[in-house]
């Protein structure tokens, strides 16, 4: 059985953006709302990196964990989805999770945040595939066509790869030998200075 | 290499054991980032083209331990606490069972609470019970009431008890100062006489203890209700407003304190609850009505009773003929 995964490679990031960019596109998801997001660390400093994060589909998902109307499940692909149907959005999920994937259409007073909206590994939601509806509450269901998530397809620099994560760590792994242990060259090059 | 070798060489006998080469004292950037990442100094903020609460902070630090918080000692403590209470009182009841009134009614009632205190009282009452319900039902529902109702019948409870416990919380806070303000004059701790309450056990399990207008347990739970309200209500506010940006630590936080609080008042009000309508004779007329028996007066305020002895007037026809066999009753309630 599959276990999809994101990764995202810190030396290849360049922070354009285009991975939230597409998502939104891709699910035509509302003002406030973001799916992924990159973060910057270091910024203008020596060792600035930048990373895309977005729902990590953690096989142990602390937002299911927490949710007091369990609306969360995990397909057979890894993939951790939730029911909108049943989410009652009081905002447990994000406080839970690591990433802050979590994301709400509303922040008003008494608490209103609307039905909760997270990334969905483009595998849609509960509804019926290819349905309006799941459209309208999910999204597109790329997985369900047999295509990843288009925020790794449409990465410039294949920076952020989506995929099982056993071929994503081959190709990680892969990229490691080929970079020359970079961490070790890096010392290397502290003694020859 | 060569000034390596030399360096080293140099160190060795300078000091004892060698350090080790160079390239490991320093720090490998890619160990910084990671560290960075994962806020093990702390938290660390990023940037980011998002903008909102928490947006640039790559790793949530705080979501594991308030995980752990709510998954491993809040529920199932907060269920074992009342568990616990209800078990406590079930106790007592088979020890002491219904406590009655030493000499009968007396057919005179005197005056104990005003219209305005019984209205701040019942108001504060009910939203006291909704909230608490509601609450419990987000708490404890998943575990209790899903396996009832289904995922999606128990949705639309969850549902409504989120609303009903987002809008009601504020109006609980107005609630309870009204209370407060009504109530606080007599329940101002009187230290002799509390203390000497306190240590005959309050009467619970031997003869009445000596009391004023309210005895020290009555006091105790006011107080509480006022104090742990009190940080129920802020701890609620900042919950329940999250328009000022607060972040998931502040939020954690508050629900900490608002979960911790809620619980303490909510298992001290079984007792509360259980002394005022069951376990005494004549007490939950009190409330109700406003007027108390002068028998009961005398055996739970015996200090009041001296007081406002004077002021009482006898009970009305209806009522006298009602009270000796309350199912012969046929009048309507006394209007009070």
């Amino acid at each position: 059985m599959a276990s999809m995964k994101f990764y995202c490679d810190a030396e290849r990031c360049i922070e354009c953006n285009a991975c939230v960019t597409a998502c939104k596109n891709e699910h035509d998801i509302p003002w406030g709302v973001n799916r992924r997001r990159v973060v910057t660390i270091k910024d203008g400093e020596q060792g600035e990196r930048s990373l895309s994060v977005a729902c990590m589909h953690c096989a142990d998902a602390p937002c299911a964990a927490v949710c007091p109307v369990d609306c969360f499940y995990t397909t057979g692909d890894g993939i951790v989805l939730h029911d909108k149907d049943i989410c009652i959005g009081c905002g447990y999920c994000f406080y839970a999770c690591p990433f802050g994937a979590p994301q709400f259409p509303e922040s008003s007073a008494f608490s209103s945040r609307g039905k909760m909206d997270k990334c969905t590994f483009c595998a849609g939601g509960p509804e019926e595939d290819h349905t309006s509806e799941e459209y309208k509450k999910y999204g597109r269901n790329r997985v369900s066509e047999g295509k990843l998530p288009l925020c790794a397809e449409m990465c410039a620099t294949k920076a952020l790869l989506a995929g099982d994560a056993d071929v994503l760590s081959d190709i990680y792994r892969k990229r490691v030998i080929n970079r020359g242990a970079s961490a070790f060259e890096w010392g290397v090059n502290q003694l020859k200075g | 290499m060569m000034v390596c070798l030399v360096m080293s060489v140099f160190q060795a006998q300078a000091a004892d054991p060698p350090p080790p080469p160079a390239s490991l004292l320093s720090i490998n950037p890619g160990t910084d980032l990671w560290r960075e990442v994962r806020q093990r100094d702390g938290e660390i903020e990023g940037i980011s083209q998002v903008k909102s609460p928490g947006a640039n902070v790559l790793v949530n630090v705080s979501g594991q331990s308030w995980r752990e918080y709510r998954m491993q000692e809040l529920v199932p403590k907060a269920g074992a606490a009342i568990m616990i209470v209800l078990i406590i009182i079930a106790i007592f009841r088979l020890l002491r069972g219904r406590i009655m009134l030493e000499n009968g009614r007396s057919g005179i009632k005197i005056l104990r609470f005003s219209t305005s205190q019984r209205a701040a009282h019942w108001t504060t009452a009910i939203l006291f019970v909704v909230l608490s319900l509601t609450g419990l039902t987000l708490l404890l529902g998943r575990k209790f009431l899903i396996p009832v109702f289904g995922a999606e019948g128990f949705s639309n409870i969850a549902v409504a008890a989120k609303f009903l416990h987002d809008y009601l919380g504020p109006v609980f806070m107005l609630a309870l100062t009204w209370l407060f303000i009504l109530f606080v004059r007599d329940n101002i701790p009187s230290p002799k006489l509390d203390l000497q309450w306190f240590l005959k056990g309050g009467g619970l399990f031997g003869k009445h203890v000596s009391s004023d207008r309210y005895n020290a347990g009555e006091k105790l739970w006011f107080w509480v209700a006022s104090i742990v309200g009190l940080a129920v209500i802020i701890s609620g506010l900042v919950l329940d407003f999250p328009i000022f940006g607060q972040t998931r630590a502040t939020m954690e936080f508050y629900h900490w304190v608002h979960s911790v609080s809620a619980i303490i008042l909510i298992v001290v009000s079984f007792g509360h609850i259980y002394m005022g309508t069951a376990a005494l004779e004549a007490t939950f007329e009190v409330m109700k009505t406003g007027y108390c028996d002068a028998n009961w007066a005398k055996d739970h305020h015996d200090l009041w009773y001296e007081k406002v002895k004077d002021t009482g007037e006898p009970v009305s026809q209806t009522q006298a003929q009602a009270s000796p066999a309350p199912g012969q009753r046929q009048s309507t309630e006394p209007s009070g």
